[in-house]
């Protein structure tokens, strides 16, 4: 159900332009600021890489049994992040929600980004970073393949592929956005986007085309965004690791992804709107349709932490039960409750609409389900693994400052790049904003 | 490089609309009185004008997408089990050497990757992408902005003043013919 909130439209074709290409390559003091601050954090966070490839991977907290540590945690979270440009940009076109339309460039690139970022993990928790082409298939004389019955390897390929389509997608989106920066500009900026935009001139028969093709990429990116984070589940319902091994992790972590990326986006949308002054373009409309979109998913959630507990319960098996109870009361018990509260308490207040459009009550709970994402990953991997079948391993893992370096160089990275795209690329699909506007009519046609 | 020598066939005309109204007529009348062989410029992919010119009939693209998810999910089912069998000594979790269920997830994921990948190159063939090298005329940045535009890029000159008459008659605002079609911006 569309919110209640109206949607506020640009008065023109040629405002929409305007409004939304004025912000390019122009950085503004707050601007400069955050991306020198992601900047400085990629540093921090190769420079604690650079110690770990020269000292191993022995400089990491791993102790066994828990040989999969944050990495992994931050590795599952970004690529959750990731749901959600996806979802709104494909999902919501097939089913023709007008809200997306002032949200899914912005949503795009933050799971391109995102993804980016996760796709850095795997090579970190490598150790051995140079032998990262062992992933792939490739031909070689030992006949050695990699092991397809593996969910690791399925996730190899769920995720490139995920990449892959997702930056075709977002760049397909840009392109007719491209060709409007540069009739609107000149010189050096003019021929270089007049190279990205691939010669676009809003021809019958590039749009004619350019339609079809939209469609399909839409239609293969729903089942792919649902199976992607269902593939990423399997990583650990497919071993028999109690609390890993259920049924109900592809569907519980798909609800966890769209989530945690909905919240996101509302994160990183609200100062941007603010900032650039584009309440014509993204507005309470969409925050609320968006933190309706986190609220479900809440439910979902919380639905399923349930369910957990009561299929341990039920099942009487004392592993299974015992890794649940352990995860609620034992060592671990801060981070289970953190994301108790932050997953499931806080964005209550969501309910009460004059909350869910308060700009200060939005940005902040948005901060708090990311926060409780987080730690949802690190109760699944870490408390798992800490407390096996076997009580002479039973450890407690706690991050070693370059892991945690490592982990704000993710953010930093992230940001870098989500900052760059600020300056440099329409964060609002113009082409498509100006599909609401009511077009320039002489009065024979009635605008629809 | 004159319009003749560029255009052996015919000559540029090109007109101009502020208001889709006008040039949705101009289509209808075009076609009315059997003259073909224009394009339609337009700031955003509007159903009327896409409803005009092409009556229903879908994108080809459609089947540049199914090409690719069949060669995809060929590919994933013969990559997987090709290197099982090669390596058929060795089995890990003691499932089948081709075991459909786990390679089942490989074969998705290569449908869709192949799928995605084969619908770009469907979309640049038929888009005629890139179009750097298309004609001056077709080139008009006012276009990207709140323009549309209806253009003959080799229009048979004895339809020439029927043409020009007519796109003025349907509220062209402006009409240009030969070399003038091309469209400079100003103080660029």
């Amino acid at each position: 159900v569309e919110g209640t909130i109206e949607a506020n439209r640009p008065s023109s074709y040629g405002a929409a332009n305007r409004d939304i290409i004025r912000v390019l390559l122009r950085p503004t003091w707050g601007w400069t600021v955050l991306f020198l601050i992601s900047a400085l954090c990629v540093a921090w966070g190769g420079y604690c890489w650079y110690n770990q490839l020269i000292w191993g991977l022995g400089i990491a907290a791993y102790n066994p049994p828990v040989m999969w540590g944050i990495y992994i945690v931050t590795f599952v979270f970004w690529v959750g992040i990731g749901h959600a440009g996806t979802l709104i940009s494909a999902i919501l076109f097939l089913v023709r929600s007008r809200w997306r339309t002032g949200v899914y460039r912005a949503s795009e690139a933050m799971t391109v980004f995102a993804v980016m970022t996760a796709l850095l993990f795997p090579v970190l928790h490598l150790g051995r970073a140079w032998q990262v082409y062992w992933f792939f298939p490739y031909p070689n004389q030992r006949y050695l393949w990699m092991n397809f019955k593996s969910p690791l390897m399925w996730d190899v390929f769920a995720i490139s592929t995920y990449f892959t389509f997702s930056a075709v997608f977002f760049f397909v989106g840009l392109v007719p956005d491209l060709a409007i920066v540069r009739d609107h500009s000149t010189g050096l900026v003019k021929k270089l986007y007049g190279l990205l935009s691939f010669g676009w001139h809003g021809t019958n028969k590039q749009w004619h085309n350019y339609m079809g093709a939209y469609g399909f990429f839409a239609a293969l990116a729903a089942p792919l965004v649902l199976s992607v984070h269902s593939v990423v589940s399997w990583d650990f319902a497919m071993a028999v690791t109690a609390g890993w091994h259920s049924t109900i992790l592809p569907p519980y972590f798909v609800a966890g992804a769209i989530f945690s990326g909905c919240a996101m986006v509302i994160t990183l949308l609200l100062p941007m709107t603010y900032a650039y002054g584009w309440k014509d373009y993204v507005n309470m409309w969409h925050f609320d349709n968006l933190a309706k979109m986190c609220l479900l998913t809440s439910g979902l959630l919380t639905y399923a932490y349930g369910v957990e507990y009561f299929v341990g319960w039920y099942s009487q098996n004392p592993f299974e039960w015992g890794i649940f109870y352990w995860r609620a009361t034992g060592e671990y018990a801060w981070a289970f409750w953190t994301m108790v509260i932050c997953n499931c308490v806080i964005p209550l207040v969501w309910y009460h609409p004059a909350w869910r459009t308060n700009p200060y009550i939005l940005f902040v709970v948005s901060i708090f389900i990311n926060i409780g994402m987080w730690f949802e990953r690190f109760n699944i991997v870490i408390s798992s693994l800490a407390h096996n079948f076997d009580p002479a391993t039973w450890t407690y893992y706690m991050p070693s400052p370059t892991e945690w370096g490592i982990m704000l160089g993710s953010f930093g990275w992230f940001g870098f790049w989500f900052t760059l795209f600020l300056q440099t690329l329409p964060a609002v699909a113009i082409a498509e904003i100006k599909e609401m506007v009511a077009p320039p009519v002489k009065g024979a046609l009635e605008a629809k | 490089v004159s319009s003749a020598i560029a255009n052996p066939a015919g000559i540029r005309i090109k007109g101009i609309y502020a208001h889709l109204d006008c040039l949705l007529t101009g289509i209808e009348r075009l076609k009315r009185e059997g003259i073909t062989g224009f394009q339609v410029l337009s700031p955003i992919p509007r159903h009327e004008i896409l409803d005009a010119m092409y009556e229903g009939r879908p994108s080809p693209v459609r089947w540049w997408t199914l090409a690719g998810g069949v060669t995809g999910i060929t590919l994933g089912f013969l990559v997987t089990s090709l290197t099982s069998i090669q390596w058929e000594m060795i089995n890990p979790g003691g499932k089948p050497n081709v075991a459909l269920p786990p390679y089942a997830v490989i074969m998705f994921e290569a449908t869709i990757l192949f799928g995605a990948v084969f619908t770009l190159l469907g979309l640049i063939v038929h888009c005629g992408l890139p179009g750097w090298w298309l004609d001056g005329a077709l080139q008009d940045p006012r276009v990207t902005d709140d323009k549309f535009g209806i253009v003959f890029l080799r229009a048979n000159t004895k339809d020439e003043k029927r043409i020009m008459d007519l796109l003025r008659n349907t509220g062209a605002v402006e009409v240009t013919r030969g070399d003038d079609t091309l469209y400079e911006v100003p103080n660029a």
